[in-house]
């Protein structure tokens, strides 16, 4: 059973799969990363790792003041690093019959996968690897 | 010497009888014939008694005619001359008369003078008389006017004495009704000072519990206030609770995530992390329902603090006016004490303003008494002048008439002559 976390960024409706969730962080204690990008928030302790956390909306270009004291951890291993979102709303069961496609490359840009309508309410699947890819460019 | 007529008769008949005796006697000697001495004695005795009888009938006559002559002009009122007989040896009776005619005249002149005399003065009298009377008239016509206009000015005087009767009465009755007023007002100042007294007290017992009052809200005022104070402690509660759940919420999240990621082993923790989420949801309802319904109550509480310091100011401002008030009836006690001594002394003093009125009242009668007095005297000073007056025109009248009596007598005593005299 898969199984989708939908949050906030800004005023737009977010979801990631569970699988791709390490952990949710409430106000994690930040501490400043030297010369690192505007998008870039600081870095917290997670059981004793550092992990960078980015401010998503600002990354994503949907607003300067977004960030709201919560962070999603993604799995340590392949990747170190912690989304900070405006708000965690719920995790939902994923039926794949209610995913849309995206086709816009205004949606491409900006790292939509699909849209995912959850009893009415349309959520932007994020593309994590898209996502990570652009940001191995960073 | 005087000789009377009758001997003088005597006496020429006597020389007729001695001058025939005489010639009788002559004759003869004369050598005149006899037959001629008889004619020739009585031719001479004829002759003398001729001689004789003309020369004393002439004189008589001569006499006679000058009497008569005087009396001629006696009776037309000549009393210019007296009577001169021609000087005569032998005066007469004619003598007699003509002396006493002349002694007619002269007596005669002397009164138709003294009458001349009198009338002039009696006509003068009479003209003086009846100037004065005429002044008279027209002092007395005067008189009349002077007492008619003291008349009417009496008449006046009286409407005026009675007047001010009518107006000192009706004074008086006002002072009566003044003294009647200012007892009443008395009555009415004991019942207001009575009253403000217990107005006072009232205001005193009022304010008293006004200040209970006063403090009992402020008391509730800290009450609330308090009760404000206890609120905000639970709202910082029921944040803590609210913050609990919102970790409760992550938390239970978080073991959805460990159970998905458990597989088909976590399914059973899923549940239960999906039932306290529920819990987290419910308790942050609940929480947000109470932070609500704290901020509902402390929003009234606000209300309530501020309509309780409302409350405080306006009864402290209902305090001031009542000490206002209190203060307003001790001022009023003391004004009505005042008006009282002040309503009692006006009682007085118009009690002695009846007794001056109704003094006033009988000395205003007195002098209507003497006003009509006057009058009636006046009156009858009018009635006593017109009657001058009257007397006074009669008077002129009978003095006019005894002018022209006068002047009528000396038009009479006119008619006689004094001669060189008459300028006197």
């Amino acid at each position: 059973m898969n199984l989708v976390l939908i949050f906030r960024l800004a005023d737009e409706w977010f979801g990631l799969k569970v699988d791709d969730i390490q952990e949710i962080v409430e106000a994690p204690e930040l501490n400043y990363v030297p010369r690192a990008p505007e998008s870039i928030l600081g870095a917290m302790n997670f059981h004793g790792n550092v992990v960078p956390v980015l401010d998503l909306a600002c990354y994503l270009g949907l607003g300067n003041q977004a960030y709201g004291e919560r962070a999603v951890v993604l799995p340590i291993g392949q990747t170190v690093l912690a989304f900070g979102v405006t708000a965690i709303d719920r995790i939902v069961p994923f039926d794949s019959e209610m995913m849309l496609p995206c086709q816009q490359e205004e949606q491409k840009e900006l790292h939509i996968g699909m849209l995912y309508n959850h009893e009415g309410q349309m959520v932007n699947m994020l593309d994590l690897p898209s996502l990570l890819g652009s940001l191995e460019t960073i | 010497m005087r000789v009377e007529i009758a001997y003088k008769f005597i006496m020429g008949f006597i020389i007729v009888v001695g001058s025939i005796v005489v010639l009788d006697l002559v004759v003869p000697l004369l050598g005149v014939p006899e037959q001629m001495q008889q004619l020739v004695s009585l031719g001479g005795a004829i002759l003398v008694g001729l001689i004789l009888g003309s020369l004393f009938s002439k004189a008589f006559t001569g006499n006679i005619k000058v009497i008569t002559g005087a009396a001629e002009r006696i009776s037309h009122g000549d009393l210019s001359q007296p009577i001169r007989l021609k000087a005569s040896s032998f005066p007469d009776e004619m003598s007699d008369l003509a002396e006493s005619l002349n002694k007619v005249n002269g007596n005669l002149r002397e009164l138709v003078g003294k009458v001349r005399d009198a009338s002039v003065r009696v006509s003068d009298s009479a003209q003086g008389l009846s100037a004065t009377s005429e002044e008279m008239t027209a002092s007395s016509h005067e008189l009349s006017n002077t007492v008619e206009q003291i008349s009417r000015g009496a008449e006046v005087q009286a409407e005026t004495v009675e007047k001010a009767s009518r107006l000192i009465k009706e004074f008086a009755i006002n002072t009566e009704l003044v003294a009647s007023s200012s007892k009443k007002v008395s009555d009415a100042v004991n019942v207001t000072v009575q009253t403000a007294q217990g107005g006072g007290e009232k205001a005193r017992h009022t304010m008293d519990r006004m200040m209970q009052l006063l403090q009992d809200v402020e008391r509730s005022g800290e009450q609330v206030v308090n009760f404000g104070d206890q609120l905000g402690r639970i709202g910082k509660i029921v944040e803590v609770i609210n913050g609990i759940a919102q970790k409760t919420n992550l938390l239970a999240l978080n073991a959805t995530i460990e159970a998905a990621r458990a597989g088909e082993y976590g399914r059973g923790f899923a549940v239960v992390a999906e039932e306290i989420r529920k819990l987290a949801d419910s308790t942050t309802g609940s929480a947000d329902e109470i932070t609500n319904l704290i901020a509902k109550v402390q929003d009234e509480g606000q209300n309530v603090e501020v309509s309780l310091r409302n409350n405080i100011a306006e009864m402290d401002e209902g305090r001031k006016a009542l000490e206002l008030t209190n203060q307003a009836f001790e001022e009023i006690i003391d004004t009505a004490v005042n008006t009282q001594v002040k309503s009692s002394s006006i009682a007085e003093l118009s009690k002695k303003q009846i007794e001056g009125a109704d003094k006033m009242v009988q000395a205003i009668e007195n002098i209507s008494q003497v006003v009509s007095d006057n009058a009636a005297a006046t009156e009858e000073g009018s009635a006593a002048t017109e009657e001058l007056s009257a007397a006074m025109g009669e008077m002129a009248h009978s003095a006019q008439e005894l002018a022209s009596y006068a002047e009528a007598l000396a038009e009479n005593v006119k008619e006689f002559q004094f001669g060189g005299e008459e300028a006197s």
